[in-house]
């Protein structure tokens, strides 16, 4: 910094000017594209929001939630309920073997197993979910003809949310301090004692926080369904197999392609509840996760 | 049993559900392997062929006459729009950390960081929406012609500069969506750096940006790697937004920037309604082959990424 | 130190008066004891016993090994990976190391204060009742309040805190963060207390608090403590054991110990010329 300086540049010992110069220009070009990369991020950001939200607001009604899909008309409300059948019976279908995973991951990571188990799931997270739904296509949809269904859809998105909950699970595990295991430990708790009445209950904010972001990107998917729950008009009936659903991301895909603006009313409407809902999740876990709001403050006496 | 040990049958559903996938999908399409060959990756033609004849034998296996399943015009798609994607994410992704984690004042940066992150909290579908509301419109009438007449000197920015579906939009909006994964791996790992080395440096004369440059972000190269690796993942096997904006050419390889592609994730999604028209089955199957090829590809990748970043963690500790 | 000559066949049970052996028996014997953090060997072939109902406490210079002795005793170590022990830890005449030992039976009867308090984020009541639950020792509502009001009477901390049971522990001072560890710790009534460097933490006043509450504790349980501050072994132990580099340099009455120390060693370490 001090040979920037041009009071200093003067002295003998500060460098040639044309070397403090180039430097200086060097120094502002970095900045200044290092700003500029942000910018086109920021704006990004507010151009992708801004359109989902002024077009979302013209389409949302009272209609839009309260009436089923007509023709390409009509309202969401099969789609809204859909979405939640499919988003929460997949977390519940993830969450046994997803915070076992996360359970086992922060409290028994001393054989081969926990290895290999965290490639595994950090592996599955990249796996494209139109592959996760071409799967469930394949075995459920087709080889145990179950037909498109919400029980196939559920098990596609267990899949997708499965790494997501594993992962929040043991980094919210593994926050808990030691010396709350060794004090249990040490009053004569066993394994399943430390974990189940002080590890996962002081973990369980994080826990939810994790199903929550899980939650929040199984609302988010398509591609997995396509092909599992496909795509219904009418209210779900309740059968678990043989009946398909609707749920909102299909109606931002399927309707916005349209040509009437009934269509696109549906789209946009969809898209707002969706992004809207996805958002909303995001930034409770960012204060729930925060260092000077979130629940590990509970934890530093 | 042990508590332990029924945590760890519950535990292993997760690593049995990605083998599973990979099983199934290999046992499904084995027939369309088998039929279709080496040449699957090499051809450049899907075509179920005459739907309305009668199924002839090739290979012991019933197919329609005139079938041919290839897809190198789908490899060509997917790896085109990724490496666009990437190329472009890595500079932007880069810049934003740096800006971040050095630009922002500390208290403001948790959530200004978090405003430019959420793009990838965003569904990929909505990104889908946008590109077809909004950036096609604007890409396709008014950018891409005016980039075909004054770049054209630059090789495969001229000719025909189309509608605005394609390559260069789904790279756009790929790249997007990718940059939210290398700019907040980067920024904490800059901002997590050790403050001595950053002492050192200032102290020896260096400015703040030259210190980032060849002292920070060095130290943060494998981080870099590792995050653009998981990032070209991630663009490898997007769906919806490409599905929505690439054009969804079929048996066509790109000649400009402009030219519409497919991708193989967003191919299994146009084509499994036409694929079930054919009675012998084996167009589902093929497209099976190609989410079985979408899945190792994915897997090896993020499989690199993850050992890198393993290894990465393992060698810093044995440093600490 | 010949393990035939402890008592024999004393099982995990609560202490009750009639079999409790007398005074200045040795309760625990350690024989040829190894440990290992994996490849690294941290204690070599102690030989150490502690009597009934004294203060016993190890001093030494940081990393000397005091802590992971002091861990072996209720077998804390089992939680970290890699770490085991070679040789004898008997208690009550009884190997603890021996396969199949009951080792939640072992914690129940060798309670421990950990160096840094370590109360639950739960209320002060749940925290002295968190041992009774796990371990069934309470019928009821009753009985589990009055051993909560008994073990935070004997641990100093009843009349600063029986207004506000249903307070949050977290909202204690460190002194009464760290004496509730000990009601807790009491509360399963254990026969012997292992306290690593229980007051390092806490400032001189409630150190002087912990202090009397060792002194007090000893007429009904066996402490083993670990410290830092020789000055604090001088004043509350009976006997003194000398760690150096994982391996016990001598071990005797701490007067004795601290005036006339029979190894070059200690009177260095005793005098400050090292550690």
């Amino acid at each position: 910094m001090a040979s920037l300086n041009p009071a200093l540049s003067t002295l003998p010992l500060a460098a040639p000017r044309r070397r403090a110069w180039r430097r200086r220009i060097f120094d502002a070009c970095g900045w200044g594209l290092c700003g500029l990369a942000f910018l086109c991020l920021g704006a990004a950001t507010v151009w992708i929001l801004a359109t989902v939200v002024l077009h979302g607001l013209g389409a949302l009604n009272w209609k839009m939630i309260t009436q089923g899909t007509v023709g390409t008309g009509g309202g969401l409300m099969n789609a809204i309920e859909g979405t939640l059948i499919l988003a929460l019976g997949g977390i519940a279908l993830a969450l046994p073997p997803g915070l076992a995973a996360g359970i086992y991951l922060a409290e028994f990571d001393t054989g081969w197993l926990a290895p290999v188990i965290r490639f595994f799931s950090d592996v599955l997270v990249g796996v494209p979910s139109i592959v996760i739904g071409y799967f469930g296509y394949v075995t459920l949809v087709e080889d145990l003809g179950w037909g498109f269904s919400a029980a196939a859809g559920g098990i596609a998105l267990a899949i997708i949310a499965l790494p997501y909950i594993t992962r929040g699970s043991e980094m919210a595990i593994r926050q808990v301090p030691r010396e709350m295991r060794d004090a249990a430990y040490a009053l004569g708790a066993s394994d399943s004692r430390v974990v189940m009445s002080i590890t996962v209950p002081l973990a369980l904010p994080g826990v939810l926080t994790g199903v929550l972001l899980a939650l929040a990107i199984a609302v988010g998917e398509t591609a997995p369904l396509l092909y599992t729950a496909g795509w219904s008009n009418f209210l779900w009936n309740g059968h678990l197999i043989q009946e398909p659903v609707g749920y909102l991301t299909y109606a931002i895909w399927a309707f916005i392609t349209e040509p009437f603006a009934s269509a696109h009313a549906l789209a946009y409407a969809a898209a707002l509840l969706v992004t809207g809902f996805v958002l909303v999740i995001s930034i409770f876990a960012r204060l729930a996760l925060d260092e000077n709001t979130g629940w590990r403050r509970r934890m530093r006496g | 049993m042990k508590f332990r040990h029924l945590i760890a049958v519950l535990a292993s559903v997760v690593a049995l559900a990605l083998l599973a996938i990979v099983v199934f999908l290999a046992v499904y399409s084995w027939p369309a392997i088998r039929m279709n060959g080496a040449g699957f990756l090499r051809r450049n033609t899907w075509n179920l062929g005459n739907l309305y004849s009668d199924p002839i034998l090739r290979h012991g296996r019933e197919v329609m006459p005139g079938a041919s399943y290839g897809i190198l015009f789908l490899i060509a798609g997917t790896l085109l729009s990724t490496l666009i994607a990437v190329i472009l994410a890595i500079p932007v992704g880069v810049g934003a950390a740096i800006f971040l984690a050095e630009a922002v004042p500390a208290g403001m940066r948790s959530w200004i960081s978090f405003f430019v992150e959420m793009l990838a909290a965003i569904p990929s579908v909505v990104f889908g929406l946008w590109g077809y509301v909004v950036v096609i419109p604007f890409l396709g009438h008014h950018l891409y012609p005016w980039m075909a007449h004054h770049l054209k000197f630059i090789p495969f920015f001229a000719g025909h500069s189309g509608s605005g579906y394609g390559l260069l939009t789904a790279g756009l909006v790929l790249c997007l969506m990718i940059v939210p994964l290398i700019t907040a791996t980067l920024r904490d790992a800059l901002v997590t750096q050790l403050a001595t080395q950053r002492d050192a440096s200032l102290a020896l004369g260096a400015s703040r940006f030259e210190t980032l440059w060849s002292v920070l972000l060095p130290g943060a190269r494998r981080v870099l790697i590792g995050s653009s690796i998981l990032a070209t993942g991630r663009a490898l096997g997007e769906t919806m937004a490409v599905l929505m904006i690439s054009g969804n050419a079929l048996n066509y390889l790109p000649r400009n920037i402009y030219s519409p592609i497919s991708t193989m994730a967003s191919f299994i999604v146009s084509q499994l309604d036409s694929a079930l028209q054919d009675p012998t089955g084996i167009a589902v199957r093929s497209l099976a082959e190609v989410a079985l090829v979408l899945c190792v590809i994915s897997v090896v990748v993020n499989g690199a990424a993850r050992l890198l970043i393993y290894y990465h963690g393992r060698w810093s500790a044995r440093m600490a | 130190m010949n393990p035939t000559s402890l008592p024999p066949a004393l099982h995990f049970t609560p202490p009750a008066a009639a079999n409790r052996v007398e005074p200045g028996r040795p309760v625990i014997g350690v024989r040829g004891l190894d440990f290992f953090y994996g490849p690294a060997q941290v204690l070599f072939g102690i030989e150490l016993q502690v009597r009934e109902r004294e203060i016993l406490a190890l001093i030494g210079p940081s990393g000397c090994g005091k802590s992971t002795f002091l861990r072996c005793l209720n077998r804390m170590n089992d939680t970290i990976p890699g770490a085991h022990a070679r040789g004898l830890v008997e208690i009550d005449g009884h190997n603890i190391y021996a396969p199949h030992t009951n080792v939640i039976g072992l914690r129940r009867k060798v309670g421990m204060i950990f160096q840094r308090s370590n109360p639950f984020p739960f209320s002060i009541a749940e925290n002295v009742a968190y041992g009774l639950k796990i371990n069934g020792l309470a019928k009821n509502r009753s009985e589990r309040m009055a051993r909560i009001e008994s073990s935070l009477r004997a641990a100093g901390l009843w009349d600063e805190v029986k207004d506000r049971l249903n307070k949050p522990a977290l909202s204690l001072s460190g002194g009464q963060q760290q004496r509730l560890c000990i009601a807790r710790a009491l509360a399963i009534e254990p026969e012997i207390l292992l306290m690593d460097e229980p007051a390092s933490a806490l400032d001189p006043i409630t150190t002087t608090r912990i202090e009397e509450l060792a002194l007090e504790l000893k007429t009904r349980y066996t402490i083993v403590i670990v410290t830092h501050n020789l000055q604090q072994a001088a004043r509350i132990s009976d006997r003194t054991s000398f760690f150096l580099m994982g391996r016990v340099v001598e071990t005797d009455s701490t007067q004795r110990m601290f005036t006339n120390p029979s190894r070059k060693e200690t009177e260095d370490y005793i005098t400050g010329r090292f550690g």
